[in-house]
């Protein structure tokens, strides 16, 4: 589509920028998802956050996808964004934020922290879309799980059926723990 | 429960199902799409209906909405009662990823 200046293209884009803003994306995931200038975002940022944001480069690693309690959080939200990806048309960042509203509310619900931050959730679509990460299902539970390509989908086995040795440990076993990364270090 | 209570229960049931589905399509048809997990048609149709057509629809003796879970991974994990309190927030959300997984009844 032709990238024309009509006032009702950037209205739309305004309040995608701002929804952003909201629900805590870094400048960069606006930069890429919008055709407003930087320093017009840098205004809108302050404007709706009421602070400057956040310095320094994304997250780059698949690594944190990996590990056990990020593993199960980006889980769902991708499992979510999948079902909205098949079930609505909806352009690519529309898909991302309303999966993401959904993953945050259904953590929630839970009573957890949502450990995957929306920046997170971005780059781990991107990921997927550049075939850098993508979902295998798990053989035991039939759910399917963020993975490296090319896991061997017959002995695969999620985080969930099979929890690591010292997943959740030093608090009541089992249990997410959230908001202590140190605890999520055990995974691989 | 008279057969006549039965009938009024299930109405009523279905009524405030179908609000809350218009409810919750009118407000963001994408992500009630998740919610319900129903087809985009079906969605518009309930969208589209008038309160005398959901009057109508919801009178009948059976149901409108029907369990999206039918297997017994899922629910053995919502109701894993005997693994004890600390397994149950993850069992859940175990179930939750199961759960939004299946797209298929939805595309």
């Amino acid at each position: 589509m032709a990238r024309n200046k009509s006032i009702l293209t950037e209205a739309r884009q305004i309040e995608r920028a701002v929804t952003l803003i909201h629900l805590g994306a870094r400048l960069q995931v606006l930069e890429s998802e919008t055709d407003l200038s930087y320093e017009r975002l840098l205004r809108l940022y302050k404007e709706v956050s009421g602070k400057s944001p956040s310095k320094g480069q994304l997250p780059f690693s698949t690594d944190w996808f990996m590990t056990w309690q990020p593993n199960i959080h980006s889980s769902l939200f991708l499992n979510i964004h999948e079902y909205l990806n098949k079930a609505a048309a909806m352009d690519e960042i529309d898909t991302v934020i309303k999966a993401y509203q959904l993953y945050s509310e259904q953590i929630q619900a839970h009573g957890l922290e949502p450990l995957l931050s929306v920046t997170r959730a971005w780059r781990l679509v991107k990921f997927v879309d550049n075939g850098m990460l993508t979902m295998t299902e798990c053989s035991k539970c039939g759910g399917h799980f963020v993975t490296h390509p090319h896991e061997i989908a017959r002995h695969f086995v999620c985080g969930l059926c099979n929890p690591p040795a010292r997943a959740g440990k030093g608090k009541l076993a089992g249990s997410l723990q959230m908001g202590r990364s140190d605890v999520t270090v055990a995974a691989h | 429960m008279t057969s006549e209570q039965v009938l009024a229960e299930i109405r009523e049931a279905n009524l405030s199902y179908l609000m809350l589905a218009q409810s919750l399509i009118r407000d963001d048809r994408e992500q009630a799409l998740y919610r319900l997990g129903v087809s985009e048609d079906t969605a518009n149709l309930i969208g589209a209906l008038t309160p005398a057509q959901m009057m109508k629809i919801a009178s009948g003796s059976t149901l409108l909405c029907r369990f999206r879970m039918d297997d017994d991974v899922v629910w053995n994990l919502i109701t894993s009662h005997g693994k004890g309190a600390a397994n149950d927030g993850l069992s859940r959300l175990h179930a939750s990823i199961l759960l939004a997984g299946r797209h298929r009844e939805a595309a």
